[in-house]
């Protein structure tokens, strides 16, 4: 698969026509006659060894390099020669070390773009105020402040309100959490997805890591040197039916433990475990456990809060109240946690089970190996489905060419 | 004749003196910022221009000032023009060398996020560059302003103003009780000025630099 | 404070330490032409300033100061000057910096580096005229005088070279037995020597310049035909002196400076 997949109903947010960019005194093209359609609202990740010309390909959608040939189209309207100040006032960018003005506060960093546009203050005021809270930094405390009073996250969610600041339709984001240390970056991720969830923006994102690539991306571009794309499709698809060798390659070993990342808990089929009040009697509880299969009860509260993990064992050796007995509730994950956080908590756990809790705390249900291994075999049947009947359409359409 | 009994005679005069000696630093710490500031933004950038406009200041600091103010009686004759002249060329590489220093060090993330975002390019120096610049600038200055200082004092041979006249007029006066409280008056006249300098550049430095990039 | 605080608060500047190195610009082209373009150049400005003087009708007062004999005699009393005061300089300034930073004499460090720099708003003429008056005129005043004004950025500049020594390597070395004699010749010396070289060469400019100066107080130099030209209102002799002072001044600057890069440890 080297070219985009069938065009959407609409027209593409981005169009990239033959794009191509050769530095000067380089023989070889940093991006070569590169054809791409990103869709309206989409995350795009362009992902590839490093020098494959990712970055060089992003800083060519807002013109900070200027392309050497092709073409490019933002919502249609061909950009190639526009004014590049104007252009990029319509593209959010944000990068690796994030790129805060140190002299400026945070408020007045977010109000660059929509001072340059000139909105009156009261406006800017309502729209610092309100990013700030939608990155979860609280206004009243964040605004006055200096980007060296911030913590690394909390620069980098500045960067990315910096950069929605004048709610532009496209975003461009070179490794945005590349220098973040790990815990951070993994919980930076599920915010910036929940928040895409709302604001729906079209999203090109470089990183050279594919489990990020995997997590953040609707769709893949995963790109050899010379930024050729060498499978652009959906993260399950390439997972399954990786186009070449290139990219198996690159995939690298435990692509079915990569596959966890896209699947998230509330996709999917939670499993049967053993509940009780709290307050219930040790008899009542002793018959739950026993009408299962599972060797632990799971005791909840009045409001329906996992309290706490008994085993049979438990229940029957020692005395005193449910409510000190056994375990209190490990292993806690969320709906929109992947299956592979959820697999991190299960193998911590001590049953081999994650308790799934809303946003509130309430028992929603239970995970297990059985559950997360039921899941991989499913998505595994439904890609090889899915690019068989694609094989067959290519196939079909070939002879009716014909 | 004490140097205290010397003070309280001439005070009113060696006011005088004086503040003639900051006007004339002053003029001509103004005059070389303004070049100074604006030759390293013009070469900042490029290596060639960059060693060019370092190279040639480099050399004024390096030339004797008495052979300075000599050469420039030929065109400019005696008096207060040969002397600004003569300071400004001596505190243009401070200023300059620190512009380009300054400018160069401003994270290149943070100018390319500024382009990124949008940012014309002098609106770029203007709202970023120089700003985050600036407090290397202010030091380039407060240097050229000591050095200054104390050259100054060696206009008064091309018959230029300040404390340097009593410097010479003392050595005139070789062997009278007044010569030795005179150029010890005017010495410490010019330490005062460049004291006060340096302390008002420290006020400066505050006031005119960002919160978020203050030590 | 520029007066007060240590060189790298100040964006690695400060004012003395600017008076030096205005050449090197000129060596920055490799080989031989690196070495002898400025003096070339140099040379060329001297030979078009005596074609000019040549062709001009001189009169008797201009004469007395442009002439063969007064010029060489000029220079060699102002290389007797700078010199002379250079090497007391070293002789003075090395030592009691390397006895400052010894351990023990660490605490007089800050207050010696503050009066170092405050040293800088010092007004040369000052200090000449100042010694001139209460002492005598002549040559081992104006010694003196350069001596004062010139010991503060070798004496800093040994203090910062052995101060910014890697004490990890200082350890190695008493690691292996050496003893603190050993360290400072084989090891503490040898890596300070660049910065030292390069407050060196400070002071000679310095110096060079200074020199210029003790026309004032009767010790002679280039500064005697400058002089000479003004007190008598000859544009020529004013001219002449300049040019020759600007000249020695650049050519010294340009043999200091290969003369550090010459003496500096490879390897630096």
């Amino acid at each position: 698969m080297t070219t985009a997949p069938a065009a959407a109903p609409t027209d593409p947010m981005i169009r990239l026509e033959r794009l191509t960019k050769t530095f000067p005194g380089q023989a070889r093209p940093a991006v070569e006659a590169l054809d791409m359609d990103i869709a309206a609202g989409e995350i795009v990740v362009l992902v590839g060894p490093s020098g494959c010309g990712k970055t060089t390909t992003m800083r060519l959608i807002n013109r900070l390099i200027e392309p050497t040939s092709g073409r490019i189209f933002l919502e249609g309207d061909e950009v190639t020669k526009v004014n590049p100040d104007q252009l990029r006032r319509r593209i959010g960018y944000v990068i690796q070390q994030v790129g805060l003005f140190p002299h400026q506060t945070i408020a007045d960093n977010i109000a660059t773009v929509p001072r340059m546009l000139g909105w009156d203050e009261q406006r800017i005021r309502a729209r610092v105020d309100e990013l700030l809270a939608l990155v979860g930094l609280e206004p009243a405390t964040y605004r006055g402040r200096y980007p060296k009073h911030l913590s690394g996250g909390q620069r980098q969610r500045a960067g990315v309100a910096r950069a929605l600041s004048a709610d532009p339709p496209v975003m461009l984001m070179d490794e945005p959490f590349g220098a973040i240390d790990p815990i951070t970056r993994d919980r930076l991720q599920n915010e910036f997805l929940r928040l895409q969830e709302t604001i729906r923006k079209t999203i090109i994102f470089v990183t050279h890591d594919i489990d990020e690539a995997i997590k953040m991306g609707d769709r893949l571009a995963i790109l050899r040197e010379g930024s050729k794309i060498a499978q652009y499709d959906t993260p399950e698809r390439i997972l399954s039916a990786p186009a070449d060798d290139f990219v198996a390659d690159f995939i690298g070993a435990g692509a079915s433990l990569k596959r966890l990342n896209l699947s998230r808990v509330r996709d999917v089929e939670l499993s049967d475990w053993p509940v009780a009040s709290v307050d219930s009697s040790r008899a009542e509880v002793l018959a739950a456990l026993r009408a299962s299969d599972k060797g632990a009860v799971l005791l909840l509260d009045a409001e329906r809060r996992p309290a706490r993990w008994v085993s049979g064992r438990e229940l029957q050796r020692e005395d005193g109240p449910l409510s000190e007995m056994g375990l209190p509730p490990e292993a806690l994950v969320q709906p929109n946690a992947t299956l592979s956080d959820a697999l991190n908590e299960m193998l911590k756990s001590r049953y081999g089970c994650a308790t799934v809790i809303d946003g509130a705390g309430v028992y929603q249900g239970n995970l297990d190996f059985a559950t997360v291994s039921a899941a991989i075999q499913e998505m595994r049947r439904d890609a090889r489905d899915r690019s068989r009947a694609e094989a067959d359409e290519v196939h079909a359409a070939g002879e009716a060419g014909a | 004749m004490s140097l205290l009994d010397y003070l309280s005679a001439q005070g009113d005069r060696l006011l005088g003196l004086t503040l003639e000696h900051l006007g004339i630093v002053l003029i001509s710490v103004g005059i070389s910022t303004v070049i100074g500031v604006a030759l390293g933004v013009a070469t900042y950038r490029t290596e060639g221009p960059r060693r060019v406009a370092l190279g040639v200041t480099g050399i004024f600091l390096t030339i004797p000032s008495f052979a300075l103010f000599g050469l420039l009686i030929g065109p400019l004759g005696l008096g207060g023009g040969p002397a600004v002249v003569a300071l400004v060329m001596y505190g243009l590489l401070p200023i300059v060398r620190n512009t380009i220093t300054g400018l160069r060090s401003v994270d290149p993330a943070i100018v390319e996020s500024a382009q990124g975002m949008g940012m014309a390019r002098y609106r770029r120096l203007f709202r970023i560059e120089l700003p985050l610049a600036w407090p290397i600038i202010l030091t380039g200055i407060r240097v050229a302003a000591v050095i200054i200082v104390g050259i100054a004092a060696i206009a008064a041979v091309v018959n230029g103003p300040g404390l340097g006249k009593d410097i010479f007029r003392a050595l005139a006066r070789f062997g009278t009780p007044t010569a030795v409280p005179q150029v010890l008056s005017a010495i410490l006249g010019i330490i005062a000025i460049a004291i006060v300098i340096d302390l008002a550049f420290v006020a400066i430095a505050r006031l005119t630099t960002s919160k978020g990039i203050r030590a | 404070m520029v007066l007060a605080g240590p060189p790298e608060d100040q964006g690695g500047v400060d004012a003395l330490s600017l008076v030096a190195g205005g050449t090197d610009i000129f060596r920055r082209s490799r080989g031989v032409l690196g070495l002898v373009g400025l003096p070339i150049a140099l040379a060329a400005a001297v030979a078009v300033l005596f074609l000019w003087v040549g062709n001009k009708q001189l009169d008797s007062i201009e004469q007395r100061r442009v002439n063969p004999e007064f010029i060489t005699n000029a220079l060699a009393e102002h290389m007797a000057l700078a010199f002379t005061s250079t090497i007391l300089v070293i002789l003075i300034a090395v030592p009691l910096g390397i006895i400052l930073t010894r351990p023990g004499a660490r605490a007089v460090m800050p207050p010696v580096i503050t009066l170092a720099n405050m040293g800088q708003a010092v007004p040369s003429i000052g200090v000449l005229v100042l010694l001139a008056l209460v002492w005598d005129i002549g040559f081992w005043p104006a010694i003196v005088a350069l001596v004062a004004y010139a010991i503060l950025p070798v004496l800093r500049n040994t203090m910062v070279g052995l101060q910014q020594v890697d004490a990890s390597v200082i350890e190695a070395g008493r690691g292996m037995g050496m003893t603190k004699g050993a360290v400072l010749r084989e090891i503490e010396l040898p890596l300070a020597v660049p910065v030292i070289l390069a407050g060196v060469r400070t002071a000679l400019v310095i110096n060079v310049g200074t020199a210029t100066l003790a026309t004032f107080v009767n010790a002679g130099g280039l500064g005697d035909i400058i002089n000479g030209g003004l007190v008598a209102n000859k544009q020529t002799v004013i001219v002449v002196g300049s040019v020759l002072t600007a000249a020695v001044a650049m050519f010294i600057d340009h043999l200091g400076g290969i003369a550090e890069s010459r003496l500096s440890p490879k390897g630096l």
